[in-house]
């Protein structure tokens, strides 16, 4: 159980795929054709950069305060998959283009 | 003739027509007659060509050449150079004006069968979905999760139903292209799922019919003669092939217990998608074309893609976009051209062999069972080889237009 869990949370970051209605994109598209729906998950521990130790050095130095940052890489789409095409409810066919990851990496 | 190069030690499968010219050039006296035949046939009608002594030799002597008997195949590598090749030749074999004439492709000895055992792979229907199952949106759905059949998919429909802002809707041209490469390079258990999948209701009916994105790839302002339409057809050697291989393929007119030759259903369903999209091979001039590229078409939008005609579930009525008005004297001739697509005992036993998943005797259909059988769902689909490589639109096309002279 919890060990599989946390086996889970420390996957390395990669692409992972699910079926899913075209409604479900929340695009406001009504269209009960399922596509797959691929995205980028996974852990980015082992990709920290000079970058992110030095940030975050600056930051607990309060060399910098206020500005948002982020000093950890994070699982994103590298490359997004072909354009996606289906027919609606109402029978007009729309095309969605970078739905889908193609490829995931740590930046 | 050449010791070497001999027809003698040929397999009984027919030579395809590019290897066959091949075998011609290496001997002498074949590529001097077959050369000849070219000349003759270039902007000549058939009985004038025959009247010509030398051509009429020329024809005689081809007759036992490999060249006579060789085939084409449907998306070969350099499919417009084959069928160039081929009516070359027939052309002065055929016995004038046919009404039918004989396809210049390869009989297809796959079953429907072979497609069901693919299918059920893809399938994963759960029984949940197959009671309100709609064949059309299942067979979307398996499209829609195989990369190669998604992106073919939505490289036509993003193509057909992209709106231009001048007087046309669309581009026909580029979506006819994308419609053919779509039929050519994705397996038939998912384009024939999505063309010919069986509906109960006028929704499904209505999905099955869009398929084509018919308001681009079908429907026109004006609906032309379809005496006038065929007429169009055969002077392109590409459809001229397709339709020909459509009627020898889907003979409406048989009396075989399946309505169709050697009840291969399959034969059928992937001549009539061998319809659907671009039927041109080359924008054909009005003499003969000396330059290496002919001009554009002036006529552009006439091709014999057929398609459903309405939202009527259950099987469907099909037709090309042409009606039988203005045929004058014709009008018998012109009702049979239709009627070969509305009214085709072969083609509507075929698909509706495909919605039940049944294949070669006549289907007892069992309306309330799902046509698939419910099978457990795979991990993945399986990826299927990517059949980008062979361009077939390429350079081929040009070589149509270099006359012999």
């Amino acid at each position: 159980g919890r060990a599989k869990r946390a086996r889970a949370r420390h996957k390395p970051c990669a692409l992972q795929q699910l079926e899913v209605s075209v409604s479900e994109l929340g695009l406001g598209y009504e269209s009960d054709e399922t596509v797959l729906f691929r995205y980028c998950s996974g852990s980015c521990d082992g990709a920290l950069r000079s970058y992110d130790l030095s940030l975050r050095s600056m930051r607990s130095r309060r060399r910098i305060r206020r500005e948002k940052l982020r000093a950890r890489p994070c699982c994103r789409p590298l490359a997004y998959d072909d354009d996606v095409s289906f027919l609606d409810a109402y029978n007009h066919y729309y095309t969605v283009n970078e739905l889908s990851a193609k490829e995931c990496g740590c930046v | 003739a050449g010791p070497s190069s001999a027809p003698a030690a040929e397999p009984q499968v027919p030579v395809d027509c590019v290897r066959a010219n091949e075998l011609c050039a290496g001997e002498a006296a074949c590529s001097a007659r077959y050369r000849t035949l070219r000349q003759c046939l270039a902007g000549r009608d058939r009985n004038t060509m025959l009247a010509n002594k030398e051509c009429q030799a020329a024809l005689e002597v081809l007759q036992g050449s490999p060249l006579s008997e060789c085939r084409c195949k449907r998306g070969m590598k350099k499919e417009l150079q084959c069928l160039q090749i081929y009516w070359s030749i027939h052309l002065g074999l055929a016995e004038g004006e046919e009404f039918y004439e004989a396809s210049p492709y390869e009989p297809v000895t796959s079953r429907l069968s072979d497609i069901f055992r693919l299918a059920s792979i893809f399938s994963g229907t759960d029984p949940a979905s197959a009671s309100r199952s709609n064949q059309c949106l299942d067979a979307a759905k398996a499209c829609n999760l195989n990369d190669n059949c998604k992106r073919l998919r939505s490289g036509y429909i993003s193509t057909c139903s992209r709106e231009l802002p001048a007087a046309e809707r669309c581009s026909r041209r580029k979506c006819h292209k994308a419609l053919r490469q779509f039929f050519d390079r994705v397996p038939g258990e998912f384009t024939y799922r999505l063309l010919f999948c069986s509906c109960r209701d006028a929704a499904c009916a209505e999905r099955r019919r869009q398929t084509i994105v018919p308001a681009c790839s079908y429907e026109d302002k004006e609906k032309p003669n379809c005496l006038e339409l065929r007429g169009l057809c055969r002077a392109d050697h590409l459809c001229r092939s397709r339709l020909a291989d459509f009627h020898a393929n889907c003979p409406a007119a048989l009396r075989a217990p399946g309505g169709c030759p050697g009840d291969n259903f399959q034969a059928c369903l992937g001549s009539y998608a061998g319809l659907i999209g671009e039927c041109r091979a080359l924008p054909r001039a009005a003499g003969p074309c000396r330059r290496p590229r002919c001009p554009p078409a002036t006529r552009a939008g006439f091709d014999v893609t057929p398609n459903y005609v309405d939202a009527s579930p259950g099987g469907g009525v099909l037709a090309p976009w042409c009606s039988c008005k203005g045929s004058g004297n014709r009008e018998k001739e012109c009702e049979n051209f239709l009627r070969d697509f509305t009214a085709n005992p072969c083609l509507r036993n075929a698909i509706q062999a495909f919605g039940n998943g049944t294949d070669g005797t006549p289907s007892v259909k069992s309306p309330l069972l799902p046509a698939t059988a419910p099978s457990p769902k795979p991990e993945r689909s399986p990826v299927l080889p990517d059949g980008d490589s062979d361009t077939l639109y390429g350079t081929s096309v040009i070589t149509t237009c270099t006359s012999v002279q």
